[in-house]
Parts: structure tokens; C-alpha cells; sequence
């Protein structure tokens, strides 16, 4: 086998050569703050709607959970009103979603099953259809919780949260085609310093590097936060890695320590750079993941996120087009912080403000102008009582102030804990298979 | 293959010789290109800014089958897309003749061209590989207009690759198999000029099919580099794909 690649690359060599001399590149396109690169249709103007991926709560409503559209067009007469609800019928700790690369779909999940469920979002943006719950994920791959949902071109990478053995935190992630047939599974490294846990997936097909984190397993993350931050053994049980991938290959490349549970993973949308940062959660930093002058891929701790002491729990980040700016809620403490990244080396934070009780999930619009938060970590990790505030709030950034334009209340409107958003737009919708409007361009 | 220490090690030492010798031979033709780039239409291909993993060395996972359905080639005769898109390697992309986005149709044509002229100078591929070029217009890509647009392609067999334009007798024809293969079109309405007038769009996407049918790897326009997709059509043909094993919906 060695030598037949040997001849084969020696036969190529003629490839390369005439290659080089005759194909331009198509540019590399950025993406709506947090998607995958893949993801096409970015919305750059104004978005529609909200889609909010809300937790069932027991006797609020039907009691499951619900893909919640949120009419968020200032000029609309629905503005800052829900205008659909899909409930997919259980409860399952709703926790993150992802559009496919043609953006016609959404997919969701829960961290307490492993159901994966399909919205439709192309045929009426304005009223998402559940079209297909996948339920195979456990039985083929023995992963539980699936978490993050990263478009490749025609597939799905899922990275799950916890295994159905031992309901740990050793899991890996799942590839899955468009169609929702399973392709292939990848377990999280265990040697090399690995420690087999997963969180956030994020490519950058520039470098060929895939990147992922590490959180805990479903024994950690369905248990009471108030318990379980008592538990010494059980604290320990968090991941303090992040994993740097060959994306072609799926292969893990490199190790790299992280400690305290890093998160959210974003990329930098700037085209000239290849730097991603991430928090972490336990320790609340910003470490700052990219290659020394040798070329390998290192992590480095290069800010701190309010008093560490205090636990301020860093929970999403949000990454404005330009790499420049950086939003990044802490649950514990409600607050909303923005920090400059035009030095990833040394992010400084510039601006804070307490936006709720509880802050969890945070995304901006393309433009930065917009910002929009919501309040549910865990089921079993929000407040209680009156702090419990679940909710999604609306803002508009002047570059100096949040100032709330508008709120959905989730409880009372007996929908549930708001987690995960993804914006949407009536520009975005389009029927694949219309061949009665295939006819109508025969006629232009 | 069992190797023995000395014999491996003078593989590998070749497999380095071979590669230091592709790497230069690259490095010498990005030179000559770069001096002559306004020769070329687009930009120049700028360096891949990592190293592929070696083909062979990753696997190609089986996405899905290709789906099947009736085509018409530019004689006007309705074959079955399958005849198509087995027994060979497949690079198959859909196209339009009025598609005028850079970043689609005519980026495509730069990437096929540019494999087309790999292809024939490694004698290795020759008869290994196919192109194929389907219309998402029917109504207005006859077999004739798609003969004319062809030009000297589909009859020019020298370097031992066939290369097929391809359409659909209708709509209905089409959009299975433009939902088949995950192709995204969108049609919006052009008002600028005072009459509506329904435009088609598209995300380019090329698929690479093994020889038994099966969609190995999908590329966007976004991140198309031909050194990755050669690499692809090497991995394929290291792993042995072809007739004899197993072929998707037969």
C-alpha cells in the first residue's frame, strides 16, 4: 500500500503542476455571527423573526418542549410578539439547534434523550414544521445528549454530550446526511491527554481544523447545581480540554489544555485571521486558541471574565462580523459584558450591564446593531423562585448602550425556559422540489 | 503489504524524494503562474494554507446514493442518469447557460477545466474519471442549446476523460433529482427593469461519486480547491472503488 501511494503521488505530480497554473479560488465567505461557514443565505439586513428552542416545564402550557417564533421586525405589527409555537409532544432538556448548509432546515435536541428533531423553516419561515424526529443516534452510536449541530456540505456533524453507559462525560460526535441517515460517529480522544469529553464544534476549512471543547455527562449536567457544586468527586467530572481536529480526516491532531470547562467555540469571521477563543465556565476566562510561529495550534489564557472567585458562570459568547468584538454573558451574576478583541492576545472588557436575573444564551444580528438574550441554562442548573425569570429579551447596540426594545415573557406565556436562537427571515423562504415555480421561470 | 525495517524505511525515504520533488515541480509552476496571471481569467489559485492529510490516509464516507431519474444528453436521447454516474468516477455539478454569478457557474467551469487538464496529463486517471454537467433550467436548456454551450468538450476524448452535458426533459424531471442531491435553488423576481422577471439561483455544489454510485464528497463553492478534490479522486481510487463491489440502489 505504501508504495502504490508512493507511485500514485508521483503520478499526480503532474496534477498539481498543471492545477496550479489555471483555477482561481471562490472566496472564503463569512457567516452569521456563530454558524458554520458551510451555511448559506446569511441574513445581513434586517432578520424577521427569533427562533427560540424553549425547555417544557412540568404544568406551564403542554409541558414539552417548543420551537418558539418570535416576530422581531421593528416595522411589524407582531413586533416582539410570539407568532408560532411547535411543540414536539415530551420533554427532553432542550438545549441547542443548528441550520443545515442550504439553511432550509433547523435541527434541534435535547441533552436528556437522544431524539434529534428536523424543523422545516424554508416552505413558511414564519411557522416552522416539525418534519422528522431522528431517533437512532443512541442505539447506533451509544452517544446521549446531542448538543451542537455544525453544517457540513449535505451532512450534519453532531457532537453529543454523554454516553448511555455510563452517562459520563466520554461521548464524541455524530455525522449525519441531510437526509438524516447516519454516516458516520467519532469518539472523543482518550490518550494523549484527551479526556474524552465533548461540548462545541466549530470548523475553519481555511486551516483545515476542526475545533471542539469539553463540559460534562449527563450525570453531572442533570443533576441540581446546588447539589452537585457540593460534590467534590462529582466537580471533578468536567472537561479541561479542547481537541484540534483534521477536518478532512476527522482525525484529532493535538490536545490542548483548557482548564475549567471552555464552552462556546467561535472562529473569527475576519478572513485574514485564524484565531478562535472560547470561555470557561468554572474558571471564567478567555483563552485564545491559535498557531505559535512553528505552526502548531496552541491555547492561552489571555483574559479574565469578571472575579473568577465569585463564579460568575460564563456562559455564551457572541463574536461580532468584523473579530473585533466580543459579547459574553455570565449566568450567575445576569450581566452582559462586551469586550474588545481588536488585541485577541488581550481582550479588555469595555462595557457591562445586568440584562436579567439569569442570562444565558446571547446572538447578534450581522450588523452588530441587534442583540438578543435569553435566560435558561439547565433545567436543573436555573435559579429558583423569583430569580427564575425566563425570558427573551430584545436590544439595540449604539456601540455604547444596550437598551431593551422589547421581552417575551416564557412563562407567561407558558412556554417554557428559554434557551438557544437562531434568526430567520422571510427572504429565506424557498420550496427545493417546486417545479410549478421551475415552470414559471420557463415563462419569463 | 508487510515491509521489513530497511525496505520500509527506503519507501518512505522515496515517498519523501517524490515529494520533495512534487512539492518543487509546485512551487516552480505557482511561480510561473503568478508572473503570468493576467493570461488567466479569475484570480490565481493562492496556496492551500495547510497540508491535506496524504490520500489514502482518510476515509471517504458513503453520504448517500445518487439519486437516478431521466436525463437527455445533447442528442436529444433520454438515458437514465445512472449510465451516468456509475462504473467511473463522477464529478458532477449542476449549471445553467445564463448563470452569470462568479462565484457559481463560471467558477465551476474553472475548476472543471482546470481537473479536466490534471486529468489528461496523468495518464493514471485516463479513463477513471468522468465529468458530468446537468442543467437546472430545462425549460431553457434544450439538448441544443446545451450542445452549443458544450462547444468541443464532450467529443474532445484525447486525455482519456468524458465529459457530459446533460438536461432534463421538464421540470417535473428535474426537481427529483435536484432534491436528491441536496442542490439548493432559489427563484426570486428581478423588478428593476419595470416587467417582473423570475431570476434562478443557486449555491454551486460539486459531487464526487465513487463507481458504484454513491456520493463520496460534497464541495461549495465557498472552500473548491482542486488539489482537494484530486486528493478525493486518489483516495478513491487507492481504496479500490469500482465495479465488483456493492453499488448504491442496485
Amino acid at each position: 500500500m505504501i508504495s502504490h501511494r508512493v507511485m500514485r503521488s508521483g503520478i499526480l505530480a503532474a496534477a498539481w503542476v498543471a492545477l496550479a497554473c489555471t483555477v482561481a479560488a471562490g472566496p472564503v465567505r463569512a457567516d452569521e455571527t456563530c454558524n458554520s461557514p458551510y451555511t448559506a443565505k446569511l441574513i445581513k439586513g434586517q432578520e424577521d423573526y427569533v427562533y427560540v428552542w424553549a425547555l417544557g416545564v412540568e404544568g406551564l402550557g403542554d409541558g414539552s418542549d417548543k420551537l418558539v417564533t418570535v416576530d422581531v421586525h421593528p416595522k411589524s405589527k407582531s413586533y416582539g410578539k410570539v407568532i408560532a409555537s411547535v411543540s414536539v409532544g415530551s420533554r427532553g432538556e432542550a438545549h441547542h439547534m443548528g441550520f443545515t448548509d442550504d439553511r432550509r432546515f433547523i435541527w434541534a435536541g435535547g441533552l436528556s434523550e437522544a431524539k434529534i428533531y428536523v424543523f422545516d423553516i424554508a416552505t413558511d419561515p414564519a411557522k416552522p414544521k416539525l418534519v422528522q424526529t431522528i431517533t437512532d443516534l443512541a442505539d447506533k452510536t451509544g452517544y446521549l445528549g446531542p448538543h451542537t449541530y455544525y453544517a457540513l456540505p449535505g451532512r450534519m456533524l453532531v457532537q453529543a454530550l454523554s454516553n448511555t453507559n455510563d452517562k459520563g462525560g466520554v461521548t464524541g460526535m455524530a455525522l449525519y446526511n441531510n437526509k438524516g441517515e447516519l454516516i458516520a460517529s467519532y469518539k472523543m480522544p482518550t490518550d494523549g491527554g484527551g479526556d474524552g469529553y465533548g461540548y462545541d464544534l466549530a470548523v475553519n476549512p481555511k486551516k483545515n481544523i476542526l475545533l471542539t471543547s469539553s463540559f460534562t455527562g449527563y450525570t453531572n449536567y442533570m443533576r441540581s447545581l446546588w447539589e452537585l457544586v457540593k460534590d467534590a468527586e462529582a466537580m471533578k467530572r468536567f472537561g479541561n480540554t479542547m481537541v484540534v481536529w483534521d477536518l478532512k480526516a476527522i482525525k484529532p491532531k493535538r490536545i490542548l489544555s483548557v482548564p475549567g470547562a471552555p464552552l462556546e467555540i467561535r472562529w473569527s469571521l475576519n478572513q485574514a485571521d485564524n484565531w478562535a477563543v472560547t470561555a470557561t465556565a468554572l474558571t471564567s476566562k478567555i483563552w485564545l486558541v491559535k498557531q505559535d510561529g512553528k505552526g502548531e495550534w496552541q491555547a492561552k489564557d489571555v483574559a479574565t471574565i469578571g472575579d473568577p472567585a465569585k463564579v460568575p458562570l460564563p456562559v455564551d459568547i457572541s463574536i461580532t462580523r468584523d473579530g473585533k468584538g466580543l459579547w459574553v454573558n455570565t449566568f450567575m451574576d445576569g450581566t452582559t459584558r462586551y469586550f474588545d478583541l481588536s488585541n485577541p492576545e488581550a481582550p479588555r472588557q469595555t462595557y457591562a450591564k445586568v440584562t436579567g436575573k439569569q442570562v444565558n444564551m446571547i446572538s447578534q444580528s450581522w450588523d452588530g446593531k441587534r442583540v438578543y438574550i435569553t435566560s435558561s441554562l439547565l433545567a436543573n442548573w436555573d435559579k429558583l423562585g423569583a430569580e427564575n425569570e425566563q425570558f427573551l429579551r430584545g436590544f439595540v447596540w449604539n456601540g455604547k448602550e444596550l437598551k431593551q426594545v422589547f421581552e417575551v415573557d416564557f412563562t407567561k406565556e407558558t412556554l417554557g425556559r428559554a434557551h438557544h436562537m437562531k434568526l430567520g427571515s422571510k427572504a429565506l423562504r424557498t420550496t427545493a422540489a417546486d417545479a410549478a415555480a421551475l415552470e414559471r421561470l420557463a415563462r419569463r | 503489504m508487510a515491509v521489513r525495517g530497511g525496505g520500509r524505511r527506503a519507501i518512505a525515504s522515496a515517498a519523501a524524494r517524490v515529494r520533495q520533488r512534487t512539492g518543487a515541480a509546485a512551487l516552480l509552476a505557482w511561480f510561473v503562474c503568478a508572473t503570468s496571471a493576467s493570461a488567466h481569467a479569475g484570480e490565481p489559485l493562492p496556496a492551500l494554507d495547510f497540508d491535506p492529510p496524504p490520500p489514502g490516509s482518510y476515509t471517504l464516507h458513503r453520504i448517500m446514493a445518487a439519486p437516478d431519474g431521466a436525463v437527455l444528453g445533447i442528442d436529444g436521447r433520454s438515458q437514465r442518469l445512472s449510465q451516468f454516474t456509475r462504473d467511473r468516477i463522477t464529478l458532477l455539478g449542476f449549471i445553467y447557460t445564463t448563470c452569470s454569478d462568479p462565484g457559481g457557474c463560471p467558477l465551476a467551469y474553472r475548476v472543471f477545466d482546470a481537473m479536466k487538464q490534471a486529468i489528461e496529463t496523468t495518464p493514471a486517471l485516463h479513463d477513471r474519471v468522468r465529468f458530468v454537467t446537468l442543467s437546472l433550467d430545462p425549460a431553457r436548456d434544450t439538448p441544443a442549446i446545451m450542445r452549443q454551450y458544450a462547444g468541443s468538450r464532450p467529443s474532445d476524448t484525447s486525455g482519456g476523460l468524458r465529459w457530459y452535458f446533460l438536461t432534463t426533459g421538464s421540470a417535473h424531471e428535474l426537481m427529483p433529482l435536484v432534491e436528491g442531491f441536496g442542490q439548493d435553488i432559489r427563484y426570486t423576481i428581478d423588478r428593476s427593469n419595470g416587467k417582473p422577471r423570475w431570476e434562478l439561483s443557486h449555491v454551486l455544489k460539486l459531487f464526487l461519486i465513487d463507481a458504484a454510485g454513491f456520493i463520496r464528497e460534497i464541495y461549495t463553492s465557498a472552500f473548491l480547491h482542486p488539489r482537494t478534490v484530486l486528493n478525493d479522486i486518489e483516495t478513491l481510487l487507492i481504496e479500490g472503488s469500482g465495479p465488483g463491489i456493492e453499488a448504491a440502489g442496485r
